[in-house]
């Protein structure tokens, strides 16, 4: 080796990915496309040389020298020396799949969607449209100390879109599922009739009312929750940066005494990670428990300059390189049943679904919105709202958690964090805010 | 070149009309983690798409590795075997196009004195203020591509692109900016700099607003995150005719404010990646989707026009993880009255948080605020701390007050600062 290296490491990622795009009633899409990509990482006597490579490019069994030395010359520019961390390394089994999505014909995923698609039928229905996807990839690591994996992941999913309308008004209901464990789209008309069903409903549904109320989350808006208000805000990099607001806040009481938050990139869910993308061992990291923040999620690099807390926690699209990320993040089980929440809510608003949050980790606000809800009125559900969101400060909202559910339910879906999108899976049983800022056209 | 010619000539056995699009890039970037250099990067890649019509039948396959074309093509041709046909008029042939690149800058090359430049000129402009960065880049790319097809038809343009951003932080107030051109001249690093400390140095002991009905000016990033959320899908044809979209139907009535249009223009000089044709080769053309309040027409790429009957817009792009054609916008320009919108007191909005989860159908949307000020006379004064802005976006295009009269370039919209009447903010105050 020609350069003066203090830390090599390569990721080649190869796949196939196949799409069905099943759109009101037509195959748009039904086939698949193919990559190969690497990256290629060196850290000199200062910072990153990272090279990125594809196609004929990274079709090498071993790093040959000559792109050492380009990703070596890139870190050149950099200026300040980057120490980094050991760390334990070890992989993962990859469970088994029910059944392989690539021992199914394209001809069988078609008709199955089209199966699927006849559910979402309905009154007031205008608009159907279902998506399939699965990405079949190889995973090669290797590092300058020797260690080397391969493991093969394939993640499928599918979406199922559905539009009504009726004078003027237009809504839309959405259900998704994404997995590790195999193909899982027989016998799920049910989801894409709730979705027909749901944007049915919505037509119905009242604007929601802005302002500062009681707010009851579901599991799934919960786990965005989990996800955009504490996750974002505990990844090592921004901790290093000083972007974050849990920043100097380790062992203090940032929340509710009731409340555990963990990312656990090693649970086989769609976040799994067998091994991270620069080899460290993944394992589950208790960012806060019971209130007190106790631990970051960590890189090699973020590991060695901030300290408390796990690497296992770096994660690169093929071809990137890889940067601090949840995997699978979740709120853990309390003891309140959901019959219970919804009664000690009294009044206020239950917000269910999502449609996606942002967080500015520095400032410490979020921002997420629930797909629909119901306005709670004498511990009852009563009238179906749309379009509410809620936002709040991290550290003031944490402590505002006054009830948390004990049926605690995952939910697949996708980050993006610096133009990288990776699958993710949020989590959380149902839990009730105080005080929560709920977004809404009509005010007071 | 010879791989184009002996793709088409593969399948000119197996298909009706085949089309390949080949791409190469490369680039370098230099990230800042706080106020030094902690990563240099360097980036190759190229790729190729093939697309097939075989009896209205339209199959499409990529791959990133075009020494294995012939996997690439047979699964275009077996995508094309599920897909339902469309009345298809066959791919574009050659026009006399001009194909000198219009968003090339001869003196951009992959060459790390131009990104730490760039990057030393971002921190210079950062000194303005007192602030602390915390995360920034500089990147600079050079690309080219062919677009062929079997009609004879063979586009090759290039192209550079420069990129930077700076992300600072005072206290806990933060700010962000960005900018990217395809050429050196327009790019402002150091303004880039002053901006972002400005932000979250002047952002720091805001008081929190009252819940209420405001004035409030849009920056033409949260103007931009708007009409990509909810404005430009209403107005892809492909929506229009599947029922996605609240315009389908409406072709003629009003949907905006009388002085408000909004065109698109693929060569007005603003544009940061301008090229004579659309991804399918066809002649990029204006297309005045709204004016003077009037919806007037619709985004159609080759295979939804055929579909529905309608005329093609030359509305394709490449800009999906596949880099099959799809519906898009090449430069979406918002157009309005120009005034000097920050004389009279309102709410100055720089960015949204959350943008991105407003309803794609119906436009409502209600989000938290970034970089939130009390503007007026001409300029930003107090800072506010919180609020969420709630609305209809398609609404908020019959509350346009009034423009500013510079605009920025965001991705393929061309926007300026607008100002709006009678807007929601929910306050903790």
């Amino acid at each position: 080796m020609s350069v003066p290296y203090r830390y090599y490491d390569v990721r080649r990622v190869s796949g196939e990915v196949t799409q069905i795009d099943v759109d009101n009633g037509r195959v748009e899409q039904a086939g698949s496309s193919f990559f190969d990509k690497a990256v290629i990482r060196v850290l000199g006597d200062k910072g990153w040389g990272v090279l990125s490579v594809s196609g004929e490019d990274a079709e090498f069994e071993q790093i040959p020298d000559s792109f050492l030395n380009e990703a070596y010359n890139a870190s050149m520019v950099t200026t300040i020396h980057i120490p980094i961390q050991k760390t334990p390394t070890t992989l993962h089994p990859v469970p088994a799949m029910k059944e392989n999505p690539a021992d199914v014909s394209l001809d069988e995923k078609v008709s199955i969607l089209l199966d699927m698609y006849k559910a979402t039928e309905g009154p007031d229905i205008v608009s159907r449209r279902i998506n399939y996807i699965e990405k079949d990839e190889t995973v090669f690591f290797s590092d300058c100390f020797g260690h080397s994996y391969t493991y093969h992941l394939c993640r499928c999913g599918f979406s199922v879109l559905a539009v009504a309308s009726r004078g003027g008004i237009v809504q839309m209901g959405y259900e998704r599922d994404h997995t590790i464990s195999g193909l899982n789209i027989r016998h799920r008309q049910d989801l894409a009739q709730d979705a027909a069903d749901r944007a049915r409903k919505l037509l119905d549904a009242k604007p929601a009312k802005g302002g500062i109320m009681r707010a009851v989350l579901d599991p799934e808006l919960a786990g965005v929750f989990a996800h955009e208000a504490v996750g974002h805000a505990s990844e090592g990099d921004l901790i290093k940066e000083g972007s974050s607001i849990l920043k100097g806040k380790i062992n203090e009481r940032i929340g509710s005494p009731l409340l555990t938050i963990v990312d656990d990139p090693s649970q086989p869910e769609f976040g799994f990670c067998p091994v991270d993308d620069e080899g460290s061992e993944t394992k589950r990291t208790e960012i806060i428990r019971n209130g007190i923040l106790k631990a970051y999620l960590h890189s090699k690099e973020t590991l060695a300059s901030v300290g408390n807390g796990d690497a296992g926690h770096c994660r690169g699209m093929p071809g990137v390189e890889p940067i601090v990320r949840m995997s699978n993040t979740f709120i853990e089980n309390g003891d309140s049943s959901y019959d219970e929440i919804i009664s000690e809510c009294k009044s206020g608003i239950l917000l269910k679904g999502s449609r996606g949050g942002q967080v500015d980790p520095g400032r410490g606000m979020f921002q997420f919105n629930a797909e629909y809800g119901f306005l709670i009125e004498n511990g009852e559900l009563t009238t179906m709202v749309r379009d509410v969101s809620l936002s709040g400060e991290i550290l003031q909202t944490l402590h505002t958690i006054s009830l948390i559910g004990n049926d605690l339910a995952l939910h697949p879906g996708y980050c993006g964090k610096g133009g990288q999108t990776v699958p993710v899976t949020d989590g959380s049983p149902h839990l009730m805010l105080e005080n929560a800022v709920v977004g809404g056209c009509e005010i007071d | 070149m010879r791989l184009i010619d002996d793709i088409l000539r593969a399948a000119a056995h197996v298909a009706d009309e085949a089309e390949i699009f080949c791409a190469r890039t490369e680039s370098i970037a230099a990230e800042l983690k706080q106020d030094r250099i902690a990563i240099g990067s360097k980036l190759k890649g190229s790729g190729i798409i093939i697309r097939i019509i075989k009896d209205g039948k339209i199959g499409v396959s990529c791959t990133d590795n075009p020494g294995t074309w012939k996997t690439c093509l047979d699964a275009a041709c077996a995508s094309a075997r599920f897909a339902d046909p469309v009345p298809w008029k066959g791919l574009p042939f050659p026009e006399m196009i001009d194909q000198k690149p219009l968003a090339f800058d001869s003196r951009i090359s992959p060459d790390p004195v131009l990104v730490t430049d760039l990057i030393r000129r971002l921190k210079a402009g950062s000194e303005t203020y007192d602030a602390y960065i915390t995360s920034g880049s500089a990147s600079v790319a050079i690309s080219e591509h062919t677009l062929a097809n079997s009609n004879g038809l063979c586009y090759s343009t290039k192209g550079t692109q420069v990129h930077i951003s700076l992300e600072m932080i005072a206290g806990q107030s933060t700010g962000y900016e960005s900018d990217t051109s395809w050429n050196l001249d327009s790019i402002d690093p150091e303004k880039i700099g002053e901006e972002s400390a400005f932000f979250a140095a002047k952002g720091q002991g805001g008081e929190e607003i009252e819940t209420g009905r405001y004035d409030v000016v849009l920056s033409p990033l949260a103007v931009s995150q708007l009409l990509d959320a909810a404005v430009i899908p209403a107005l892809s044809g492909r929506n229009v005719h599947t029922g996605r979209s609240v315009f389908a139907g409406r072709i003629g009535e009003t949907v905006a404010g009388e002085n408000i249009s909004l065109i698109d223009d693929p060569m007005d000089s603003r544009g940061v990646a301008n090229c004579a044709w659309d991804g399918e080769g066809m002649p990029v053309r204006t297309i005045p989707f709204i004016e003077h309040g009037v919806l007037q027409s619709f985004a159609y790429d080759l295979r939804t026009a055929y579909r529905y009957d309608q005329k093609p817009t030359a509305s394709a792009v490449r800009t999906g993880q596949s880099g099959a054609p799809a519906i898009g916008n090449h430069n979406l320009i918002l157009k309005g009255p120009e005034s000097d919108i920050l004389d009279e007191k309102a709410v100055f909005v720089h960015d949204l948080i959350g943008a991105h989860t407003a309803n794609p159908m119906s436009g409502d949307f209600s989000v938290e605020l970034s970089s939130p000020f009390f503007a007026s006379e001409g300029a930003l004064q107090e800072p506010i701390r919180t609020g969420m802005i709630s609305g209809n976006i398609f609404d908020i295009l019959h509350k346009i007050q009034g423009v500013s009269k510079e605009t920025r370039t965001l991705g393929s919209t061309i926007v300026p600062s607008v100002r709006l009447s009678d807007i929601t903010i929910i306050g903790r105050g």
